[in-house]
Order: C-alpha cells, then sequence, then structure tokens
C-alpha cells in the first residue's frame, strides 16, 4: 500500500518535469491523485487515523466506547460498498456508452474503473478493523 | 424535512466518532435517496470533487511540510535568529515563533510546522529553564501561523471551493494577517517568560557567530524566496511551485545538510500520501454532502431565515465568528470548511462581504482553533514531543488565544488588512 502512494507520487513528479505544459499530463496527475487518495484512505482506515470527533469515542465507559467504535467500523464499511457498488455502475456505464475523456480522450472507463476497485479495498480494510473490534472483548 | 434529517444524520454520526468524511457521505447518500436525485450522482460527486487540477497543489504542499519537518533548515534558522537577537530571557520563545512564521513561508500545514519547530526548540527551551507545558504552548500557537502565511493548505480548499477567490489572491491576503498574528503572539510569550522569570539559565548558552549560522541557513532563508517570489514572477502555479519546493527541499536535505537519508524518502513519501489521504478523502466525501444540500436547496431557507431576523452584516458575521470559533474547539479545519463554506456562501453574496476576505477570516478562525484544547491538532504534536498533556497547556495558551483574538478583532474592523496586498499586487 505504502509503496504504491509512494511510485505514485514519485509519478506525478516527474511527469511535471517532463512533460510540464500538456494537457495529458494534467488529466493524469489528477487520475492519479485520485488513486493515490483513496490508496492512502485504506492504508489510514487499516491504522484508523481518520479524522472523526473524539469527545465521545476516546472516553466514557468502555462499553460504550466498544459500541461506538463498533458503529464507526460498521459505517465505514457500509459506505464504502454502497460507493464501491455504484460506481461500478458509474464505470460500466462509461464502458457502454464509450466514454471519452475530456482531455486526450481514451475511454473515460480506464480511470473510473479505480474507483469500485479501491472502494472495495477501503471496505475491505475496515471489515478487517470491525472483525478485530468484534473480537477484542 | 429531508434536509433536517441529513444534517440529523450527519451529526449524530459525526458525535459518535464515525469518520467526518463517512458522516458525510452518508448524510449525503440519505438526502440523495429520500430526494430521488439519482444514485449515481454519488460516486459522480465523489469522484468530481477531487479530480480538480488546483487540488493537486495540496498533497503536494503537505510533501513540501514533511520533507522541511526532516531537511534540518529549522535547525539553522534557529542558529541564525539567536545569532541575531543573543541570548537572554524570553529571547527563545521569541525566536520559536518568528522561525515557526518562516517556516510558514515554506510549508502548508500548522502540525508540520509544529513538529518542526517543536524538535528542534522542545530541549533548547528546557534545558534554559522554561517549563514544558509553556513552551509546547508557544509552539503550538505559532505554528497556527503557518496557514495564514502563504503557502497554505487551508486557502486552497477555500480556493476550489469558492468560485472568485483565487490561490494566489488568497495567498497575498493571508500574508499582513498572518504576520500580525505571529508579532501578537510574541507579547505574551515574552510577558510571561520575564513575569514568571523563566529562562534565566538562557544567558549562559552560546551566541552562534553571525557569519557562520547566516551561510549555514541561506539554504532555508531563500525557499520561501523561491516559493512565494516564483508564483508571484509568474514561473509557476501554486501547485508547480509546491513541486518545485519538493525538489528543492529534497536537495537541500539530501545533498547539502546530509540530513535526509535516501531510505527515509521513502518513510516520507509514505507519510504525506497517508496524511493528504485522510485530508482529501474527506474532501471526495463531503462533496457528495454538499451536492445533496444544494440540490435540495436547502441553503435557502437557511439564509432567509437569518436575513429577516434581522440582525444586519455586523450581527450575522458576529454570529458566525462565535459559532465557528466554538466549533474550530472541536473540529478540524479542513472539515470546517467543507461544512460550513457552502451554508456560509450565499450570505457572503447577500451581505456583499469580498470572498477573499472571508477565505481569510475563516482561516484565522481555523488557526486560532488549531492550538485551542480539547480538539488542537498543533498543540497535540507539540505537548507530544514536549512529553505534557493537553490540559496541562491551558493556562499558558489561553494568553495566547487572547492575543490572536485581538488581531482577529481587527481583520473584522479593518478588511484591507488582508485586502491591501492582493490589490498591490493586481490578484
Amino acid at each position: 500500500m505504502g509503496a504504491l502512494a509512494a511510485i505514485t507520487f514519485a509519478n506525478v513528479i516527474a511527469r511535471y518535469f517532463t512533460d510540464q505544459s500538456f494537457a495529458w499530463t494534467e488529466e493524469l496527475s489528477v487520475s492519479l491523485m485520485v488513486i493515490l487518495t483513496m490508496a492512502a484512505a485504506g492504508a489510514a482506515v487499516a491504522r484508523d487515523r481518520h479524522i472523526r470527533i473524539e469527545f465521545f469515542f476516546g472516553h466514557g465507559p468502555p462499553a460504550r466506547q466498544r459500541a461506538l467504535a463498533l458503529l464507526s467500523h460498521t459505517a465505514t464499511v457500509l459506505a464504502f460498498l454502497c460507493l464501491a457498488g455504484l460506481a461500478t455502475r458509474l464505470a460500466w456505464d462509461d464502458y457502454r456508452y464509450e466514454v471519452t475523456s475530456p482531455g486526450i480522450g481514451v475511454p473515460q472507463w480506464w480511470y473510473t474503473i479505480w474507483l469500485p476497485v479501491l472502494a472495495l479495498a477501503i471496505a475491505a480494510r475496515a471489515m478487517q478493523r470491525l472483525i478485530g473490534s468484534l473480537h477484542r472483548r | 424535512m429531508i434536509g433536517t434529517l441529513i444534517f440529523v444524520v450527519f451529526g449524530l454520526l459525526m458525535l459518535a466518532g464515525v469518520p467526518i468524511g463517512v458522516a458525510l457521505m452518508l448524510g449525503g447518500a440519505v438526502g440523495i435517496g429520500l430526494g430521488s436525485l439519482g444514485w449515481l450522482a454519488i460516486p459522480n460527486n465523489f469522484y468530481a470533487g477531487i479530480a480538480k487540477y488546483p487540488l493537486l497543489a495540496l498533497p503536494m504542499f503537505v510533501l513540501v511540510g514533511a520533507i522541511f519537518d526532516r531537511s534540518g533548515v529549522a535547525q539553522r534558522l534557529v542558529n541564525f535568529a539567536l545569532a541575531i537577537v543573543g541570548r537572554g530571557p524570553g529571547m527563545l520563545p521569541l525566536v520559536a515563533i518568528a522561525v515557526a512564521m518562516f517556516l510558514g513561508g515554506i510549508s502548508g500545514s500548522g502540525p508540520a510546522n509544529a513538529a518542526a519547530v517543536g524538535g528542534v526548540m522542545l530541549v533548547a527551551m528546557a534545558r534554559a529553564g522554561y517549563p514544558p507545558a509553556y513552551s509546547a504552548s508557544v509552539i503550538g500557537a505559532a505554528a497556527a501561523t503557518d496557514i495564514l502565511i502563504p503557502p497554505s493548505i487551508a486557502f486552497i480548499v477555500y480556493s476550489v471551493m469558492v468560485p472568485g477567490a483565487s490561490v494566489p489572491a488568497l495567498f497575498a491576503a493571508g500574508m499582513v494577517p498572518g504576520v500580525l498574528a505571529g508579532l501578537a503572539l510574541i507579547v505574551p510569550a515574552v510577558w510571561l517568560a520575564r513575569r514568571h522569570g523563566f529562562g534565566r539559565d538562557e544567558a549562559i548558552g552560546p551566541r552562534p557567530p553571525f557569519w557562520r549560522a547566516l551561510r549555514e541557513a541561506t539554504w532555508g532563508l531563500f525557499a520561501p524566496v523561491l516559493i512565494l517570489g516564483g508564483m508571484r514572477a509568474g514561473w509557476f502555479t501554486p501547485t508547480e511551485a509546491a513541486v518545485v519546493a519538493v525538489v528543492y527541499g529534497l536537495f537541500v536535505g539530501i545533498v547539502v545538510y546530509r540530513t535526509i537519508r535516501l531510505r527515509e524518502v521513502v518513510d516520507i513519501l509514505v507519510e504525506a500520501a497517508e496524511v493528504s489521504g485522510v485530508i482529501m478523502i474527506v474532501v471526495a466525501l463531503a462533496s457528495i454532502f454538499a451536492y445533496a444540500v444544494s440540490t435540495l436547496g436547502i441553503v435557502d431557507p437557511l439564509t432567509r431565515l437569518v436575513t429577516e431576523s434581522g440582525v444586519g452584516s455586523a450581527g450575522a458575521l458576529a454570529a458566525i465568528v462565535a459559532v465557528l470559533l466554538t466549533i474550530g474547539m472541536v473540529l478540524d479545519g479542513v472539515s470546517i470548511f467543507l461544512i460550513f463554506v457552502p451554508l456560509l456562501l450565499p450570505l457572503v453574496k447577500l451581505y456583499g462581504w469580498d470572498p477573499v476576505w472571508f477565505g481569510v477570516l475563516l482561516t484565522y478562525m481555523v488557526a486560532i482553533g488549531q492550538f485551542t484544547p480539547p480538539m488542537a491538532v498543533n498543540l497535540m504534536v507539540s505537548a507530544r514531543l514536549a512529553g505534557v498533556r493537553i490540559e496541562q497547556t491551558v493556562p499558558w495558551v489561553l494568553w495566547f488565544v487572547f492575543a490572536m483574538l485581538v488581531v482577529l478583532v481587527a481583520l473584522i474592523a479593518v478588511p484591507e488588512l488582508a485586502l491591501w496586498l492582493p490589490r498591490t499586487l493586481n490578484y
């Protein structure tokens, strides 16, 4: 996960220096940024480092904390499963109707296909956390 | 009705400690489902929310912060500052604030700044007899000027959300308020040190020789010139400036100061990727929320409510400041922007407030929130480095909050403080 992030970052930088002024580098950098964001967000889910209000979450009786942790992980799984499902439809539509990208005219589904895949990966990471907190009594 | 439900779902989930991005998305999804807006709006807005070219500057400036945090620039700047002001009670906190402001001209995020300055100053300050809780407060507060002094991640997010507020204009507008805030922080820092007799042992320490310190600090001193000057001269866009800064920082850290080993570069990349991923995923998910809120027309009744209540421009502004300062205590800056900017923009238009000035104002309040306990990202970093609990810093930190509030009042009373520079530079 970390390696992918690093490669993507290096890619973005390299692209800047070689072909700064072309429209296609913009499009590519931007789509790489989306992929990077989702990959990094998945890693952050695994380490439970996402931004949240910890006032109730991190204080109070252990039973309540445990219930809130379960709620938090369940909500994350639910949200990203939902996103994965809908993004599949989006990518499928892009594929079916042969939508091309605005910048360089390659098939749009080359970009959108990553959305469901990575959303599913994030959901899987959150599922790991959920199972982990179920076992930890 | 649907509108209330969206905010109730979002509010409850958020209070329960569900990650803010997830709470925003689920709130938005409820709205999209009940309002029959078409489910595909969810992935569409998710993608469109972050697939924006100007936003590319955000991960880049996060990376810049992570690199300069470890490049050894902070240490050289501290030596240089000490060579100028000399040793004496109250001088170390002054230097800490000055260096944090200067680093603010390189990096764009408060916590990275707090880590860089804290890593260098906390040990020195402890040795000179400053209590750790006081030192952590000084550094946490000083690092908050970072998001006001350009470049700034907060301004990038605001600019992406608000048409008519360009990144260069916001950067220029943040300069004067940021410097004023830093100067305002120096007053209580030195006064507290003098009153409590902190740092009596400081005079014993050696004063670094001026010319050598200057020579060693040159590489660091040049960085803001490159970043800000390059943007001003039109050499590069904010995004490109960030990439140039990344390369410059790596060069200085690896080749010149030899503080970053090649193996650590990977660590830095991974760390920066994760930090920006955490921010950007909230941006992406928040755009689903924003879409639901704006398409369902929830904001208009709210706006009407405010106008019909007859509070007027000043009253509405006072209410916004009060609410945001309170919320800033528990919520981080980017989330505040993503939740509140869509709600407040109609008011900005209605009362004819300048969007650039309003962005500086919001960022200023976020900056105060960054070191106001309990949820204070900068203070968490500096307190952890100093080995004190957040609660212990409260008696000191309140003085700095007060100093920042004085400048906030000035900024509201005299919008020119923010708007003069961008107008002079023709942005």
